[in-house]
């Protein structure tokens, strides 16, 4: 009985002191955070952005002292869940880590004349987390050995050469038409479901040429299976140091990477801005997140706010130019 | 690849570590869980446990989330069976005779089938994955849109024998579900079809909010309509297992379920869902009394059952003999590797062995351990049966909505499930079948892409379809069965409809 009293009035004693702690905390609410953040990733589980969001993710949590909890609101190539970050309410809880196709949506949207789902001014870029170039990749037995044999034949046989994408005004869709324009050369496209739905297809011989990040195209080039012809960014890259950037073959307007980057709704309070750009800073150098790209092949290229900002802006421009010579698809 | 006695013990040496074993085990139960809750697919499941795995190391990663996958599909057919609601969308076709079956008092044998065909296919496919798996995923790699879209069309000759009933209204189903499918951005356009303005529906309307609220929203509205009280059926201990006939007329469906489900897992793209209508049909045209499907055939709850399990491994061969995933699911499997620093590609199998036999070893373990986990589970949830509908079917329509909520986190695939819970009701009282609207659902995005992806790559030229080899092979297998078909019209043998026909009149 007495035992039974002092428990009930332990359970008590806790129960009052828990509640003391909520009441310390609630007149801090302008500390920002003091509550648990939201990061959108618009694209499922697995995909690289998940990959990269997570282990960011983490780090930051650890960082902020409050859980940062991955939601992977995906949809429509991504437009769902970029949308819902654009209507999020901007108070640093609801936060987004997207790719490069964050910027195709409103040129698209603009070209087919239907409103607007997202614009980029809705948001407030916080850090570039990494950027990969594509590579273009052809059959081992194909007859084309460098980029000029590539380029030779694709004039003389103008939109008979089938290269596979990602889909529709995917990346892999612009940054292969971006070169074809600054190439001056037509191919032809086989939109395929996805990144490696295009290996795939490049795979069985049902096109001719593909292309894809490091991560997709090494392994294969390792085993011998495909024969990179040159890549889309402005260095070499460590893994293929002898394949040339299309940059160094004269094709000065060909630049594309897919990147993945922080984003919070462009209102967001700059104090709030401050702490997320300095713990993204921060998380960035983190040993857990550094040895989660690493093992991933995935090179961190972090960038703070105003350098992102010049990065994104110059990409979007260049996707931009792509997307209207493409046009819309017949 | 070197299929020697050593690879193997190096396999069941990697798997018979504490750790690794209790994954496996773990794997297993979280993938029946996963097949019996309605919405809560293999992909939603794997999807959710990812991040979890980062902290292990590979070969547990891999065993862990593969376990997931191929321990969905047995559980996927217990609701499918006991509730005609399908656990996962796969299980779509045991709804039919599964739960025809239950309402005879057999669901204790239509389980115990599901569970052994399951094991049986499950096994068997782990067999060829281990021998097969390089030359097979060649010969899936030769797959083009071409080939694909002629397979689609020669199964669709095939699949005209799916259900009973008017013929009719299982055509006007099928375009139905054809229009519902063609709902969402046009992967080959950009252009949005009919989505008004809903920046969600962009991706059309997924296949299990779909299968969810036709089979399963439906029944429960109308069970709740009902006037009279179902009965429960108390099963005995003898009801439980299946008859000597019941096993005897099994070993057909399972075997050929098995093969067709293996074969079709590989084709890149192709979706488990399909394997299992091919199988049904199949064993349909097959049998020697097709009007007994529908009303409780085991053999329309054996073949489907055991190839959707065989297409679920199937679907691992290009996946592991090239680093190359082919559907969503294996896309997830694949980046588990990727966080551990593993890349698959051509090589993997070379120059990963322990993870590579590991997981072939885990997969005979986790076959077995799912066989000892679901037949003694037959007679628990057969018992499910005697909960009160007031009590079970409220909690089934939770589970229903978070299942279908979580796949996306996306409040219009729960509205999608509420529409079609009212349609399929609707329809039910019209004597329509659902089934093959969800095929429809399912094959409009396929067929129409592989038919547009194809001319693409012809510009325009039709006779791709027929210069190409494996693409002609299948047209012809059409042309032949559309020709055997028409045998009737010219040699006046009744055909098996007439026959039904005829005796409902004379009953």
């Amino acid at each position: 009985m007495r035992a039974k009293r002092v428990l009930l009035l332990a359970i008590a004693a806790v129960c009052i002191g828990t509640l003391g702690l909520f009441a310390g905390t609630a007149p801090a609410a302008d500390s920002y955070p003091n509550r648990p953040i939201q990061v959108i990733v618009p694209f499922p589980p697995g995909g690289v952005a998940d990959l990269v969001g997570r282990p960011f993710a983490a780090a930051l949590e650890k960082l902020l002292n409050q859980p940062v909890v991955i939601v992977n609101k995906t949809g429509a190539g991504g437009a769902v869940g970029h949308q819902a970050q654009a209507v999020a309410k901007p108070d640093g809880y609801t936060l987004m880590v997207a790719l490069s196709s964050i910027s195709f949506n409103p040129e698209v949207d603009s070209l087919f004349g239907r409103p607007f789902a997202y614009k980029l001014s809705d948001f407030a870029p916080i850090a570039l987390l990494s950027s990969d170039p594509t590579v273009l990749v052809v059959k081992t037995g194909s007859p084309w050995k460098t980029l000029a044999d590539f380029v030779a034949d694709a004039k003389k046989r103008s939109g008979e050469i089938k290269y596979s994408s990602s889909g529709v005004y995917g990346t892999l869709h612009v940054a292969m038409e971006m070169f074809a324009h600054d190439a001056g050369i037509k191919l032809r496209h086989i939109a395929t479901g996805g990144g490696g739905p295009a290996m795939v297809a490049l795979l069985g011989g049902h096109v001719d040429a593909s292309l894809g990040g490091p991560n997709v195209c090494i392994p294969q080039i390792k085993a011998g299976a495909i024969r990179p012809l040159a890549n889309w960014g402005d260095k070499r890259l460590t893994a293929l140091p002898d394949i040339p950037t299309f940059k160094e073959l004269g094709y000065k307007n060909t630049e594309f990477y897919i990147w993945s980057g922080f984003f919070a709704p462009a209102a967001t309070p700059p104090p709030v801005l401050k702490v997320l750009r300095e713990a993204a800073a921060k998380a960035v150098q983190t040993p857990e997140f550094k040895g989660a790209m690493e093992k991933m092949e995935t090179p961190i290229s972090y960038l703070d706010a105003p350098e992102f900002q010049k990065f994104w802006d110059n990409d979007a421009a260049r996707s931009f130019k792509a997307i209207r010579a493409i046009g819309k698809v017949q | 690849m070197d299929v020697s006695f050593q690879n193997l013990v190096l396999g069941f040496a990697t798997v018979f570590t504490p750790a690794n074993l209790l994954y496996s085990l773990l794997g297993c139960l979280i993938g029946t869980m996963v097949g019996v809750l309605p919405g809560v697919g293999p992909l939603a499941g794997i999807s959710m446990l990812l991040p979890t795995t980062f902290g292990l190391n590979a070969t547990s990663a891999i065993i862990l989330l593969a376990g997931i996958y191929y321990g969905a599909m047995y559980g996927g057919s217990t609701t499918s069976i006991l509730m005609r609601i399908p656990g996962e969308a796969a299980s779509v076709m045991t709804c039919i005779d599964g739960y025809a079956m239950a309402r005879k008092g057999r669901a204790g044998p239509a389980l115990a089938i599901a569970a052994i065909g399951s094991y049986a296919a499950g096994t068997l496919s782990v067999v060829g994955l281990m021998f097969l798996a390089p030359p097979l995923a060649k010969f899936a790699l030769g797959f083009g849109p071409p080939e694909y879209c002629s397979l689609l069309v020669c199964g669709l000759v095939v699949l005209s024998y799916m259900t009973g009933g008017s013929i009719v209204k299982n055509l006007s189903m099928i375009a139905l579900g054809l229009m519902i499918g063609i709902i969402g951005i046009d992967q080959m356009s950009g252009y949005f079809r009919f989505s008004y303005g809903l920046v969600a529906l962009g991706d059309g309307v997924g296949v299990v909010p779909v299968a969810v609220g036709l089979f399963g929203i439906s029944e429960i509205l109308a069970t709740a309509g009902a006037p009279d009280r179902r009965e429960v059926i108390k099963p005995r201990f003898r009801d439980l297992l299946p008859s000597k006939r019941e096993l005897k007329d099994s070993v057909g469906p399972i075997s050929r379920g098995t093969i067709l489900g293996f074969l079709i897992g590989i084709i890149p793209g192709s979706a488990h869902i399909i394997s299992t209508f091919v199988s049904y049909a199949m064993e349909r045209r097959m049998s020697k009394h097709p009007e007994r499907f529908g009303e409780g055939a085991i053999e329309g709850v054996a073949g489907p059952e055991a190839a959707n399990n065989a297409a679920s491994e199937g679907a691992l061969v290009p996946l592991l003999a090239l680093g190359v995933p082919t559907g969503p699911i294996t896309a997830v499997l694949l980046a588990a590797l990727m966080v551990h620093g593993i890349s698959p590609g051509p090589l993997f199998i070379k120059e990963q062995p322990a993870v590579f036999w590991g997981l072939i070893a885990s997969m005979y373990l986790g076959n077995l351990v799912l066989l000892l986990l679901n037949l003694p589970l037959v007679s628990i949830f057969v018992n499910l049966l005697r909960v009160p509908y007031r009590i079970l079917y409220p909690a089934i329509l939770m589970f229903c909505v978070v299942g279908v909520y979580a796949v996306n986190s996306s409040m219009v695939d729960v509205g999608i499930m509420g529409v079609m819970g009212i349609l399929g009701y609707l329809l039910r009282k019209m004597d329509f079948e659902t089934a093959p609207l969800v095929l429809g659902v399912v094959l409009e995005p396929i067929i129409e892409y592989s038919f547009r992806q194809t001319l693409a790559m012809s510009d325009g030229a039709y006779s791709i379809f027929v210069l190409r080899p494996i693409s002609a092979v299948f047209l012809v297998v059409a042309l032949v069965m559309v020709l055997l078909g028409l045998k009737p019209l010219i040699k006046k043998t009744k055909d098996w409809r007439e026959r039904l026909t005829e005796a409902e009149r004379g009953a």
